[in-house]
């Protein structure tokens, strides 16, 4: 039996009229994307203020179509958990930087959708020795139009690919940057972001305003 | 928006142990939407009102954590512990309390922000670690 349609939730509540609002740091976020591995959450805890979180969320899923006769999908609930830390800048504009790492599998998507919304951006972290773990990342970042560099974490051993083996491997067309990194590192990080800030506003300037998840 | 959301979040599978199930079914009283739309990254403040005393004490410390200062709905949610799902749910009743709310102007990320303000972080972030350098200037 289907389940009634349960009301629209209703938009949260604002407080209005509060002058002192207006000198609250503005917020942005970036996501931290890639495969199972490659280095997210080290990479969130290099510049983050506070210890990383892992926090969870429920997902439903289609799962395989056994009860396809009574007419019901059958639905497997999941847990998922994803990163989350922040920073604080107060110069030139009181700003506050959101980092959302994303779930290492590639399978929950509805996830990802929810986690770029409103982003500046994506980093797609990637491992020489595994590649092809970040390529969903690359194909989903494309297809939702969000600007992503790729940045490649230097695993202690693994062998440094020039930058041309890493862009064909990854299908990168040329205007993606594509950098090394140490993910353990705080300035390497912060170059990564700065990287991906300058090709946001590359980008910016080429693409109609509100082509981004604004309805996604 | 949020076709997603489980119709039975509680479902015994959701989460591995059993213990924490029950609590989250708890904690909601069974409910399993929130009544307000709170994105991942919604920032909540404290407001005049107070949790009623029927709330559950994770309530309570959602109120003294956005006291320090405010917090996302992702933090907050990690930071108990408790699945996003279920702290919507607290936030919610939060809000209907007036013990806490959204700030007015625009603190959520935008999907479409200015030139301002990524030239802004740009320049907030080498002014915090002045040895960082983008790819574009570098190669
Ligand atoms: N040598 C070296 N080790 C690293 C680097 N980055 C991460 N690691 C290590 O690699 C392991 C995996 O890193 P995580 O940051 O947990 O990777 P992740 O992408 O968050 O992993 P999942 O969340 O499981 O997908 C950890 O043991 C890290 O300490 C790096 O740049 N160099
Ligand atoms: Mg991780």
């Amino acid at each position: 039996m289907p389940f009634p349609t349960p009301r629209q939730a209703d938009p949260a509540p604002f407080s209005r009229g509060r002058e002192a609002d207006t000198d609250k740091p503005a917020i942005l976020k970036i996501v931290i994307a890639g495969g199972f591995g490659v280095g997210k959450t080290t990479l969130v805890r290099a510049v983050s203020e506070i210890e990383p979180l892992t926090t969870e969320e429920y997902l439903t899923q289609a799962s395989a179509p056994t009860d396809k006769l009574h007419g019901v999908e059958a639905k497997d609930t999941t847990t998922v958990a994803f990163d989350f830390g922040r920073f604080s800048l107060d110069m030139p504009l009181p700003l506050e930087l959101f980092l959302f790492g994303t779930p290492g599998q590639d399978r929950f998507v509805d996830l990802w959708y929810d986690l770029s919304h409103g982003a500046i951006g994506a980093v797609v972290l990637a491992d020489t020795r595994r590649l092809e773990a970040s390529f969903t990342a690359v194909s989903f970042f494309e297809r939702i139009g969000l600007p992503f560099i790729v940045a490649v974490n230097q695993f202690d051993g693994a062998h440094r690919y020039p930058e041309a083996d890493i862009r064909d491997a990854l299908d990168l067309p040329a205007v993606i940057p594509v950098l090394f990194c140490d993910a353990r590192v705080t300035t390497s990080v912060a170059g990564v972001l700065l990287t991906l800030i300058d090709q946001a506003l590359s980008q910016a300037s080429t693409r109609p305003a509100h082509t981004t998840l604004q309805d996604a | 928006m949020n076709s997603r959301h489980p119709q039975a979040f509680l479902a015994a599978d959701a989460a591995g142990d059993e213990s924490s199930v029950v609590r989250n079914y708890t904690l909601t009283a069974g409910r399993t939407r929130p009544r307000y739309t709170l994105s991942l990254d919604s920032v909540l403040e404290t407001g005049p009102g107070r949790p009623g005393p029927a709330l559950p004490e994770e309530c309570v410390r959602i109120v003294s954590l956005c006291q320090q200062r405010r917090r996302s709905v992702t933090e907050l949610a990690g930071t108990l512990g408790r699945p996003v799902s279920v702290v919507r749910i607290l936030i919610s009743d939060l809000l209907d309390a007036h013990a806490l709310r959204v700030p007015a102007t625009t603190t959520a990320p935008s999907a479409d922000p200015t030139r301002q303000l990524l030239e802004a972080l740009s320049a907030g972030l080498k002014a915090r670690w002045p040895d960082a350098v983008s790819y574009a200037q570098a190669g």
